[in-house]
């Protein structure tokens, strides 16, 4: 494939591990302040086509790696500008990532992980070979971006070692990767064709089966639905799959037919119905393994929220492990929930049954933890903790003092 | 193919002595990840490396659910990928192997999908490192074998000391192993510090376990020298007579 560079190409390359005893040089990585990758979507008047450009010293300038004295590790940042009349900015990070295949496809080459983590390693092979300099690297990447992504019109390379310079750009890429994540977290289920599931817990609960949303966290809090999506590819039929939502049933209780034909499959047959958004209805079953339950409290109609972390005994009277044993076990139990902590910033989190204006106690640090979302919605006052009442009696009252939404009839649940 | 030896047993029957020793030696052949699954004993030092706490896949696996949990990690990271290139970054990178530290066990909550994670990881880190040989050095309770977060174990040898209780203990990880559902293809039972024969009682003691004697290692003077100077025990002169126990032994495994 590559004639003219002074190493070959290619997807076998991809699985290469270069060890330190065979390190010439690494950038970036662990022992390395300041290294970032970021692709950026640009105007063409902007971009000089194929153009390539090293900033600060080059590979055949550094000093290598040494057994006895170590060093040999350099900051960097590459940063890859294109153009297209078909790109936008959900492409940047797409195009940024093929960087970590794109290297890797380089024999002598090794990349790891992304963004400011980004750690590259040349071996000595690699260099004794004869390549001696980025800009090299830079004309591999044009190559490899042109042929496979021809929606990339327009390209340029910008490689820079100058350690100053990497610290000054480095506070822009931060700010980019914020703003992309910022996005991502605003994803909602129905900006999405699939959802997945997973049964990793069905050793303990073998009739649950965790339903991964971009509204909502697997019940363990560790998956969300872009692991659910990577995992699903690396193994698809692996214990983290994907879902096709189907139809739409339901949008305020969140109904899927996709959803309930894999319920009925993996819960065995037990659940065929399931109501993403309530706690009430078809309420999603829950394994062992959730962070926090979310439990009636029928003197207030409403709910409280405990998280595994909280051992004392909650408003009414029960602690979590006693309340766990209850509500795990891949059931469907009315008014009781598991569920992973983040989904208190969901804003479909029991969205059928009030969402987190029908939530009347938490522990405290809860409150604290999730103050934020809370106080978006002006309830951080209004939710009463361990510290604040003790029994229901005492929490009836609190919440007739605060005025709690909930209770004063304020809260219109959606129709 | 490569060759997984774990190595189990009580503290002070000198397992992880043995463990850096065969790393070292196995090391010459072919490339060796060395595993320390043993929270409470020290393979880096045995093997002269320096340690670092912060860099223990336990620590690893708690700071990826903290940050989670705080919303750190970017939703868009694929938790698996993250994971397995932190796992890269904490290999120790030594001369013919690499040292893995496992760290604390889990704490509460669920770990179905970490221990996924970290399996998958520590397959593919042994796919792409290409190493011939895993050497495991396991607490008693071997969790991470019962866990399966790691692979089919070949050889798991258990040591033990010429005393009746240790011999016990050693039966009772035979039987514990025999439990689980991992797969384990020999059970082999090494005998350390023993000061001539092995009396009848012991003898009757193993017998009793249903536990092939793979080895009985002499008392090591050399090696209650490097202890007090706290040296690795990799320092161990060449013909000392742990070293060339330990040469028997995977000579007689055909490692």
């Amino acid at each position: 494939m590559a004639g003219e560079f002074h190493a070959d190409i290619g997807p076998q390359y991809e699985g290469e591990v270069i060890r330190k005893e065979d390190l010439y040089i690494e950038f970036g990585g662990p022992k390395v302040a300041h290294k970032f990758e970021l692709a950026t979507v640009k105007n063409p008047d902007e971009i000089e086509n194929e153009k390539v450009e090293i900033i600060g010293p080059d590979i055949g300038d550094l000093k290598p790696y040494d057994e006895e004295k170590g060093g040999g590790s350099y900051p960097i940042a590459i940063l890859v500008d294109v153009a297209g009349g078909e790109l936008d900015k959900d492409a940047e990070a797409i195009i940024e990532r093929r960087i970590h295949m794109f290297t890797n496809m380089v024999e002598g080459w090794y990349h790891m992980n992304q963004r400011q983590d980004t750690w590259m390693r040349i071996s000595k092979d690699c260099y004794k070979k004869g390549f001696t300099s980025l800009r090299e690297l830079g004309e591999i990447y044009i190559l490899l971006y042109t042929s496979e992504m021809p929606i990339i019109e327009k390209i340029q390379v910008t490689i820079i070692t100058d350690e100053k310079k990497v610290k000054e750009l480095l506070p822009h890429a931060l700010e980019v990767y914020a703003a992309r994540d910022e996005r991502a977290r605003k994803l909602n289920d129905e900006d999405v064709d699939t959802f997945y599931g997973c049964v990793l817990c069905q050793s303990f609960a073998p009739t649950h089966c965790s339903i991964i949303t971009p509204n909502r966290i697997a019940n363990c809090g560790a998956l969300n639905w872009f692991d659910g999506r990577a995992a699903a590819k690396i193994d698809p039929e692996g214990p983290i799959f994907a879902i096709p939502k189907g139809e739409l049933i339901d949008s305020m209780k969140g109904e899927y037919s996709g959803v309930n034909a894999v319920e009925a499959e993996k819960s065995l047959g037990n659940y065929d119905r399931v109501y993403l958004y309530s706690a009430f209805e078809h309420p999603h079953t829950s394994c062992g393994c959730f962070e926090a339950i979310v439990y009636y409290i029928p003197e207030t109609d409403a709910f409280g929220v405990v998280h595994r972390e909280f051992k004392g005994e909650t408003v009414i009277g029960e602690t979590f492990s006693h309340m766990a044993g209850e509500t795990s076990g891949g059931k469907q139990i009315e008014g009781r929930l598991g569920t992973g902590l983040q989904q208190l910033r969901s804003p479909k989190f029991i969205q059928a049954d009030g969402g987190l204006a029908r939530i009347v106690w938490m522990p405290k640090e809860l409150k604290e933890r999730f103050k934020d979302a809370l106080e978006a919605k002006g309830l951080y006052d209004k939710i009463a903790s361990e510290g604040d009442v003790k029994n229901v009696d005492e929490l009836l009252a609190f919440l007739e003092k605060v005025g709690h939404p909930w209770l004063k009839g304020e809260v219109q649940l959606p129709t | 193919m490569i060759k997984t030896i774990a190595i189990a047993g009580k503290g002070g029957t000198g397992k992880t002595t043995v463990a850096a020793l065969l790393i070292k030696l196995l090391s010459q052949k072919g490339l060796v990840l060395a595993v320390d699954a043993d929270p409470s004993t020290n393979l880096s030092q045995a093997l002269g490396l320096p340690l670092d706490d912060s860099r223990t896949v336990g620590r690893i696996r708690e700071k990826m659910a903290e940050d989670i949990s705080q919303g750190r990690l970017s939703p868009t990271i694929a938790k698996p990928e993250y994971l397995f290139s932190k796992i890269v970054e904490s290999l120790a990178e030594s001369k013919g192997f690499d040292l893995l530290t496992m760290g604390r066990p889990e704490g509460p909550g669920c770990y179905c999908a970490s221990n996924e994670f970290l399996r998958g990881s520590l397959d593919k880190i042994v796919k792409d490192y290409k190493y011939a040989y895993i050497v495991m050095d396991c607490e008693a309770g071997m969790e991470h074998i019962s866990r399966q977060t790691t692979r089919d174990v070949d050889v798991l040898l258990i040591m033990s000391d010429p005393t009746i209780k240790g011999v016990t203990t050693a039966g009772r990880m035979k039987k514990l192993i025999e439990e689980m559902r991992s797969n384990v293809g020999k059970v082999g039972l090494v005998v350390n510090r023993v000061r001539g024969e092995l009396s009848p009682e012991i003898k009757k003691a193993i017998e009793d376990t249903g536990l092939q004697i793979i080895a009985l290692i002499p008392e090591d003077p050399d090696m209650a020298g490097l202890e007090m100077q706290g040296k690795p025990v990799t320092e161990l002169p060449p013909e000392s007579p742990l070293l060339l126990k330990v040469r028997e032994i995977a000579a007689g495994l055909h490692l």
